[in-house]
């Protein structure tokens, strides 16, 4: 899970869902979130988890970096589908909406910073609540940053050996102690900032406006046409016969996005 | 094991709902508990704390591809309230990374939020009762305790979510009646709180003569299918069996933190990070910083 990877994305990236207001970007994570719960057919979720890997590739996000972030919950859905589930359609069906929901959220992580998407839940949530969201954001970056280097230590001293799992083990504990203390030492250090700046609570992060109208439409229009298929198969029953349908639609998609990518590059 | 790994659009709607409400509801006394404790204060060890279990959830042991959670450790250093708000903070970001859906926030929030009230209270507990010198074996005896708690938590909620309902039901929408089903509309029976709602959930779709989504559904004599339901005892088996795997290397990482805490600044153990205000760090003792 490289949470830098996905900062950088979205915060030098210069791609059509970057240059759309995080709002429209919300909303249309929203519409496919709904499509993830409403959808009841393997085939329509592998068509919409096969468009939006077709949509990410056409507007040039990094799908080589996203794509491992999408997939990485599969695995726990597959255990979850395994345990749980009645039978393997149901089970295929969980899996496929686990990576379908995260390729939703991971686009709109790497298309948009972390403070803007935290914005909007700033206006929700209790002033606290919100207000820490974005000093763990900071700190994340400063800690992870830390542990690398912790580890590296480690592993130059080689402290960490696959052959020697006892010694691996002890030395990333001490790794982690280690990072325990430097992470109180860093809440202080913020404190001492805050109290000097006279804060009283209240981080206010500015909104973006979008750069783009087309891509704002773009977006929620997109996102609107799945939930409305999604829709279309469950409220329909009688064309559960034809979701291959979607699933082919889905591969074309992915297709075209990825012939558009390759040629704008 | 300790948070839920459960995709969005498994769970019903219901019960993923409630998990949001009770969250928010115990969000806004956390937050009232931390703006009396001083926002300027809480703030930054929250942020601290809850990117040092992200960034300790992101890292693996080597060579094991295990990862730790720290939600114990969270729980010493923050406390159930402050620890609250963490847990919210640390669930919403996972999420927003793909990892646990966006609809289970909730429900993910209060199994952490509960390890972590529960590592307070038995780490906090436990070393008063029997000394510092022995905060090893109390911090991996109270991690193993609360990750069984919580895992029991987790099979609770598959068990409340496994009716027919849930398993047919898992959208949020009825298909066939173009309704959001009441769970309570056959009373408490319907959503298996007494172990009959399988049976309830049968009668209703013999009435309304469902089939089933997905097509795992089995006809009976009449043509009615009836939905098959999550298996928990499946479910309960295999996180009952992989999981004490999973506590005994978490129980073994926060004893070894905890040991290493207890030497270096062990008034982190009886005061938590809150106390750092009120103590002085090592290093300030001749002059500031």
């Amino acid at each position: 899970m490289d949470v830098t990877a996905v900062d950088r994305s979205a915060i030098s990236g210069d791609t059509l869902l970057h240059r759309a207001a995080p709002a429209s970007k919300l909303i249309a994570t929203g519409l496919l979130l709904g499509a993830v719960v409403t959808v009841n057919d393997p085939l329509v979720a592998a068509g919409v988890a096969l468009s939006l890997t077709g949509a990410g590739a056409a507007v040039r996000l990094p799908l080589r970096t996203m794509l491992p972030l999408a997939l990485y919950p599969a695995l726990f859905a597959l255990i979850f589908a395994f345990a749980a589930a009645p039978g393997p359609v149901t089970g295929a069906l969980v899996v496929l909406k686990a990576v379908t929901a995260a390729l939703a959220v991971v686009t709109l992580m790497f298309s948009t910073p972390y403070p803007q998407v935290f914005a909007p839940l700033q206006r929700v949530t209790p002033q606290v609540v919100g207000d820490a969201l974005l000093m763990t954001y900071r700190s994340l970056f400063i800690l992870a940053e830390k542990f690398a280097d912790l580890t590296r230590a480690v592993r130059l001293r080689a402290g960490l050996s696959a052959r020697q799992p006892v010694r691996s083990a002890k030395a990333t504990v001490r790794a982690l102690g280690g990072l325990l203390l430097y992470s109180l030492d860093l809440s202080q250090r913020e404190y001492d900032i805050l109290y000097l700046r006279g804060y009283e609570g209240g981080l206010r992060v500015s909104g973006k406006r979008s750069t783009d109208r087309t891509a704002d439409t773009a977006a929620m229009l997109y996102a609107a046409l799945i939930l409305a298929a999604v829709l279309t198969f469950r409220l329909a029953p009688g064309l559960r016969g034809y979701a291959w349908i979607v699933t082919v639609a889905g591969a074309v998609d992915l297709a075209t996005g990825l012939l558009i990518g390759r040629r704008r590059s | 094991m300790s948070h839920i790994h459960i995709p969005d659009g498994v769970l019903p709607w219901w019960l993923w709902l409630a998990g949001w409400l009770v969250t928010a509801a115990l969000l806004g006394l956390a937050s009232r508990r931390a703006t009396r404790a001083g926002t300027r204060r809480a703030v930054p060890i929250i942020g601290a704390v809850s990117a040092l279990v992200l960034v300790s959830m992101s890292s693996e042991i080597v060579p094991i591809a295990y990862h730790v959670n720290l939600t114990v450790i969270a729980g010493v250093l923050l406390g159930p309230w402050l620890g609250m708000i963490a847990a919210f903070i640390v669930v919403l970001v996972l999420a927003l990374l793909g990892h646990g859906g966006i609809t289970v926030v909730g429900l993910n929030t209060l199994v952490i939020a509960t390890e972590i009230a529960l590592g307070w209270a038995l780490v906090r507990g436990g070393t008063r009762l029997f000394g510092i010198a022995h905060v090893r074996p109390v911090a991996a005896v109270s991690t193993v305790l609360t990750l069984a708690i919580t895992t029991t938590m987790l099979v609770g909620v598959v068990a409340l979510a496994g009716t027919g309902a849930a398993t047919r039901e898992t959208g949020a929408l009825d298909a066939e009646t173009l309704e959001f089903r009441n769970p309570f509309s056959g009373g408490l029976f319907s959503i298996g709180l007494l172990g009959h709602g399988h049976e309830a959930e049968e009668e209703h779709e013999a009435e309304a003569g469902h089939d089933d989504e997905g097509g795992d559904a089995h006809a009976d004599e009449d043509g009615h299918a009836h939905g098959a339901a999550l298996s928990v005892s499946r479910f309960a088996t295999v996180v009952y069996t992989l999981g004490p795997i999973g506590w005994l290397l978490e129980a073994l990482v926060t004893a070894g933190v905890l040991g290493y805490v207890g030497r270096v600044r062990p008034s982190l153990l009886f005061a938590g990070a809150e106390g750092l205000g009120r103590t002085p760090r090592i290093g300030d003792e001749h002059g500031g910083h």
